[in-house]
């Protein structure tokens, strides 16, 4: 199998991705949407926790960011014209200030390793919601607008489909890349040993703050799309606890630090929660749960490290057989 | 200034509360190394156990303690046996990280199906009366409150220094394989710790469900807060529980009066991140020193 065998199925994939919405109703339209949505998010989480091993259990502050600075953007300086083409300043401004304010936070927090990481996340994500709620210049306990971009005649399930699915796209195109770069080569060796890294010469410091950027800026872009799809919200709408623990869930689902990983947890998460249990929505919280635990006990590695596993172990034992012929 | 006493009197009283609920966590976490996500579900367990021990038999929720604390005990021991065991030795200790995460979830769930999503609160004979001394003015149920808090974090602490178990315990906790050579059973002894936290945490949830309303969704809440009382007294002993509690009381009874009661939240998260960045062992450091 070349290399380039993966990347025909992707683009397969897209293609098949790009049609769908004509022959799709709205409902599933807009699953398939919040699909591309959380399974994006899943893949920017990914590049930080998943390949440099720190787990940010507070990444939905990046979401709420990117969405309150969209929406303070154009009320501070209008709707940067009309259409579809309004969103691309205010969405990429969105993703800078992200940026920009996890460049300033990467400093300190990610001296914090482990456990001690994730927990400091969760206290960043608890404290900006906070914050941004209780602080009135900032809106989040009254509630914020954006102007709906989706163009006349369009409806807004397709149009907001196809620009998450760009968003997935652009995602894991990065992860991707990073994945086989130096620099993610890099992540990787900060993940399995970190001083070990650094004693080896990798500016450990500098990548792991790169990756948190680029992690941030990628879910700020989401987060802004998410606030112009839901047109009006609140802090609780954007800072949610359960997107967090969603990018953590899938990315573990599907094979956490994996590049197809989350995409497949997400898919397969999704799948069961909305599609086979949509009317059992009281206990969606026990599915998931029990998902959770059934995944760690019984393959620790996700469903791709699973399959891993399996290959291995078939490999081992072709080699043992021819070994007694 | 009468003000400034009382605002430290509620401080101190929501303080032995948060301490108590943390003790089981910073047992756990020190012992055996675990961020026991679970631990806010023990709490609220342990509030809704003595609720039905309430209103289906009229029992006491200070006598509650005991029947709570047994119960959660034998929760937690099985627990920690069982699924946590398992989950360590496959994958990770990060792994149980998740685990417990995933149970908590389902715990949740679970207790909304069965006593509905709702806040509850328990209500005994005394909740209502108060003890006023000159302008100022205590409820009776917090004085209960603190005093069991202290009585219970008292007998813990001298468990733990003056008994054998204790002296097992802390062993256990040093030196894993030098206790296991020394004949202790430590896969036991790690039941009987985590078992020991499930009890602390469900009494604690007897004591809260007094003071505090309390819902399925509140569970969160209290394993972040124990997770800041560990952070800001030290790991793995009642002191350094009691230290950090009374602070996080304090802060949070600070904030809410002079700064605003909806930037409590905000304000105990900023203490953790400052604190996890200055001093990340906590006021004491860990109490079974720098093994881990």
């Amino acid at each position: 199998m070349n290399r380039s065998f993966p990347i025909l199925i992707g683009l397969l994939l897209v293609a098949i991705a790009l049609v769908l919405p004509l022959f799709m109703g709205a409902f599933y339209t807009r699953v398939l949407q919040l699909f591309f949505f959380t399974a994006g998010l899943a893949v920017a989480w990914n590049i930080l926790g998943g390949f440099s091993g720190y787990w940010s259990f507070g990444h939905t502050v990046f979401i709420g960011i990117g969405a309150f600075s969209a929406a303070h953007l154009v009320s501070q300086f209008g709707t940067f014209g009309t259409g579809p083409a309004s969103m691309i300043i205010p969405v990429l401004l969105s993703g800078a200030i992200c940026g920009l304010l996890a460049t300033i936070l990467a400093y300190p927090i990610l001296r914090l390793r482990g456990i001690y990481f994730a927990i400091a996340m969760l206290g960043v994500g608890q404290v900006v919601s906070e914050l941004v709620t209780n602080i009135s210049w900032f809106g989040g306990g009254s509630g914020v607008f954006l102007p709906s971009p989706v163009p006349s005649g369009v409806r807004p399930e397709p149009f907001y489909y196809y620009i998450f699915l760009g968003l997935l796209v652009l995602s894991f195109a990065l992860a991707a890349w990073i994945r086989h770069t130096r620099f993610g080569y890099a992540l990787l060796a900060i993940r399995e040993g970190e001083d070990t890294a650094m004693m080896l010469g990798v500016p450990t410091e500098r990548y792991k703050i790169v990756a948190f950027v680029l992690s941030a800026m990628l879910v700020g872009f989401m987060g802004a799309v998410y606030g112009y799809s839901v047109g009006y919200f609140t802090s609780s709408t954007v800072f949610r606890l359960d997107f967090s623990l969603n990018m953590i869930v899938f990315c573990l689902i599907g094979g956490i630090g994996t590049l197809y990983g989350p995409v497949i947890g997400a898919a397969v998460m999704l799948f069961i929660t909305q599609v086979l249990l949509s009317r059992f929505l009281d206990i969606h919280l026990l599915i998931t749960g029990a998902m959770v635990v059934g995944i760690v006990l019984l393959m620790p590695g996700g469903i791709l490290g699973f399959i891993a596993e399996k290959r291995r172990d078939r490999r081992a034992s072709h080699t043992a057989e021819e070994g007694t012929t | 200034m009468i003000l400034f006493i009382q605002t430290t009197l509620n401080g101190l009283v929501l303080g032995g509360l948060y301490a108590l609920a943390a003790v089981g966590f910073s047992l756990v976490f020190g012992v055996l190394g675990i961020v026991n996500l679970t631990h806010g579900i023990f709490v609220i367990a342990g509030a809704y156990g003595s609720l039905w021990l309430f209103v289906n038999l009229g029992l006491d929720p200070l006598l509650a303690i005991v029947p709570v604390g047994l119960a959660l005990f034998a929760v937690g021991y099985v627990y920690q046996r069982t699924i946590i065991h398992y989950a360590i030795s496959r994958a990770s200790l990060v792994a149980s990280l998740v685990v417990t995460f995933g149970v908590a979830m389902m715990a949740r769930n679970l207790l909304q199906i069965v006593f509905g999503p709702d806040f509850q609160t328990i209500t005994p004979f005394y909740s209502f009366s108060r003890i006023t001394m000159g302008a100022l003015q205590i409820d009776v149920v917090r004085v209960v409150a603190l005093g069991s808090s202290l009585v219970l974090l008292m007998i813990l602490a001298l468990v733990l220094s003056k008994t054998h178990f204790g002296r097992a315990i802390r062993a256990t906790a040093q030196q894993p394989l030098a206790a296991e050579l020394s004949g202790l059973n430590v896969k036991r002894l790690h039941g009987l710790t985590f078992g020991v936290s499930a009890a602390m945490a469900g009494a604690s949830g007897a004591i809260i469900g007094i003071v505090q309303p309390f819902s399925p969704a509140s569970e969160v809440l209290w394993t972040l807060n124990a997770f800041i009382v560990v952070v800001l007294g030290g790991i793995g002993s009642p002191a350094g529980a009691l230290v950090g509690g009374l602070l996080l009381g304090l802060i949070n009874s600070y904030t809410a009066q002079y700064i605003g009661s909806s930037l409590t939240t905000a304000m105990m998260f900023l203490v953790l991140v400052v604190m996890l960045l200055v001093r990340p062992n906590g006021l004491l450091g860990n109490a079974f020193g720098e093994t881990r």
